[in-house]
């Protein structure tokens, strides 16, 4: 299993809240293989808790109902358990404590997150959205290439 | 005391949108209860012009669970317009991911959307009765879950390319043949799947007791059943021909072709929700009333010829004598199938010419319309297309899987609400039960309305006057 594992999530035939999903199929594209594992997924289950549990470094990318669009918000995660009825989707915190509780770790995770201006039908982002993809893509590739080769350049 | 209507909107831990109405009499007693599909999406509408290449992709869109069962429908449909007969090893491994999807969707069914009431109790805490308070409590089955699960889902991918809405089945075959390393990466896998089912079942037949009241009341009446049943009897969920048996065991009609399906079944439509009732036509509605799945395959097959399902099999069979009715049984079909389909999968890997790379047919339009049926994991699956000359669709029609049962559902619904429902009072475990008896079905609401998504459920308790008496949120 890769060390870093980055789960893009969301659904492109929504507009702006396919931008994970994008992200993430952008991105692995310069992945290919090796330590790094990239998902594009339309939602998050519970079977990614036993991927999770083998990455060293989570990175989930979403689209965020609320915020200023285009934004690129960062957050770190923590496992946090919950009574939500969780069934076949989950949120990335409830997916960590699902690693932790089943599989015995959970990874140092966070969030990236890009309010959207649209989610209605349609395969098209937003300007602001099109244009935070860019500058998502570019602070996750940093990211790894800091975790993978402190001090090197980015991927 | 004035007649009231209990209304469970929406059902939890199914696919899609519904609710469920109560009906009270004067003295409080369950008159009627209905089951109301409340999501439309009019798939057989929007393909209309479309050529009928792009069916199976398309058609696939309906469901994000078991696209894969559309898409072999729809291919299938295609394959008889086109007028041809797929190479042999094209079959092979459709049917191997028609399989793998049995794992992945039976998995998801028993594990997260069942298990919690099967293991909690029905009546445990609302709060921790899901996938979290299953971690907390039985740890090692919740892995298990996802990790059986993920199998499914994996194979589907190491063979068709994606986990959801792939495009690897075509008209005429499928798109690439499997690769040496794909099958020894499946295989790798089948010993742990194989001892996550057996454990399974072990822990599930020891508890069945404690289920009696619920085997006796969760939809246990006498219909008929349907599905595709393989060569010689035998269980098979890509091909075969269509069996008909009455509630008792006796088969009525045997070796039905797929394509004579609008012969024997009728479909009605009801005011009060989206999902089409279908019914078996010699005896009409609702005579005519028979069940699909995994608990009616169970039902209508002479043998189940893998070694470790077959005696499975014997025993689920000696649950009742004649068919077995109670709708809770549908559980341990499940169990029984996912051992079945890895078990088959494992058979038809081990296939000497598996990685023969003769997977396509081609062909133009040769038919000016084509029927494919398959057994989904919640039933017989149809896809019914018609095309004009140049390949366009002009007509479809699919009869899905939980229309097939959407009868057998409801009248499960009256059976549990007069049973375990009384007007004086609304308690969360009674109304629980009345949502697992659906669960039991593992509706598809997405598919047999050709919606996603999650939402609070509300339970309502009103007068004939429409006053509101009680209310019940989750």
């Amino acid at each position: 299993m890769a060390r870093i594992l980055i789960v893009g999530y969301g659904n492109p035939l929504r507009g702006d809240d396919g931008v994970g999903f994008h992200a993430a199929v952008r991105l692995a594209a310069g992945f290919a293989g090796g330590e790094v594992e990239v998902r594009a997924v339309h939602q998050l289950t519970p079977e990614l808790a036993d991927d999770l549990s083998r990455a060293e470094l989570a990175i989930f990318i979403d689209a965020a109902a609320e915020g200023e669009p285009g934004a690129v918000l960062l957050r770190r995660l923590s496992p946090e358990g919950g009574a939500q009825a969780f069934t076949h989707q989950a949120t990335p915190p409830a997916l960590l404590s699902a690693s932790r509780a089943l599989f015995g770790s959970a990874p140092e995770a966070v969030l990236f997150s890009i309010p959207v201006e649209s989610a209605g039908f349609g395969e098209s982002m937003t300007p602001p959205v099109a244009r935070a993809l860019d500058r998502v893509c570019v602070q996750v590739r940093a990211m790894v290439s800091e975790r993978i080769a402190p001090g090197t350049p980015e991927i | 005391m004035p007649r009231q209507t209990i209304v469970v909107d929406p059902v939890t831990r199914i696919e899609g949108h519904s609710k469920i109405t109560i009906h009270l009499d004067e003295q409080g007693h369950v008159e009627e209860a209905y089951f109301h599909v409340t999501q439309f999406r009019g798939f057989e509408k929007f393909c209309e012009g479309r050529p009928f290449y792009e069916m199976p992709s398309l058609m696939a869109r309906i469901c994000g669970i078991c696209p894969v069962s559309h898409l072999l429908a729809s291919a299938k449909a295609c394959d008889a317009i086109l007028a041809v007969r797929i190479p042999e090893n094209a079959a092979r491994l459709r049917r191997i991911l028609n399989l793998a999807q049995i794992v992945q969707s039976h998995a998801l069914s028993f594990f997260y959307l069942s298990s919690p009431d099967l293991l909690l109790g029905m009546d445990s805490d609302k709060t921790r009765r899901n996938v979290f308070g299953l971690m907390e409590k039985y740890p090692e089955i919740a892995r298990d879950g996802i990790r059986l699960r993920q199998f499914g889902q994996q194979m589907i991918e190491w063979l068709a390319g994606k986990r959801i809405h792939p495009s690897w089945v075509v008209p005429g075959g499928v798109n690439e043949p499997l690769t040496a390393e794909r099958r020894e990466q499946i295989l790798g896998h089948i010993p742990e799947a194989l001892a996550i089912v057996e454990r399974t079942l072990d822990w599930y037949k020891s508890s069945l007791a404690k289920f009696g009241e619920e085997i006796r009341t969760f939809a246990n009446s006498p219909t008929m059943f349907m599905g595709l049943v393989g060569e010689g009897g035998g269980l098979d969920h890509y091909d075969g021909k269509l069996r008909f048996m009455e509630p008792g065991g006796r088969i009525v009609e045997d070796a039905v072709d797929g394509s004579a399906y609008a012969d024997h079944i009728g479909e009605i439509a009801h005011p009060w929700t989206y999902l089409k009732t279908t019914y078996y036509k010699p005896l009409g509605y609702p005579q005519g009333v028979y069940r699909v799945g995994p608990l009616a395959r169970l039902n209508l097959i002479d043998r189940c010829l893998m070694p470790r399902a077959g005696q499975e099999w014997a025993e689920f069979r000696a649950l009742e004598r004649g068919a077995v009715l109670s709708s809770f049984h549908y559980h341990h079909a499940r169990l029984v199938e996912i051992l079945y389909a890895l078990e088959k999968i494992e058979q038809l890997l081990n296939a000497p010419d598996i990685l023969t790379k003769n997977v396509r047919a081609h062909a133009s339009v040769n038919n000016n319309e084509g029927i494919g049926v398959t057994e989904a994991p919640r039933g017989t699956l149809i896809h019914h297309y018609k095309v004009d000359d140049d390949g366009l669709m002009v007509w479809s029609n699919m009869v899905i899987a939980t229309g097939h049962n959407n009868a057998a559902m409801n009248r499960g619904v009256l059976q549990v609400a007069r049973h375990f429902v009384h007007g004086n009072r609304l308690e969360e475990g009674m109304l629980n039960r009345v949502e697992a008896v659906i669960r039991a079905f593992d509706p598809c609401l997405s598919c047999s309305t050709h919606a996603d998504g999650r939402l609070m459920l509300e339970v309502e308790l009103r007068s004939a006057g429409g006053e509101l008496l009680d209310t019940m949120r989750r």
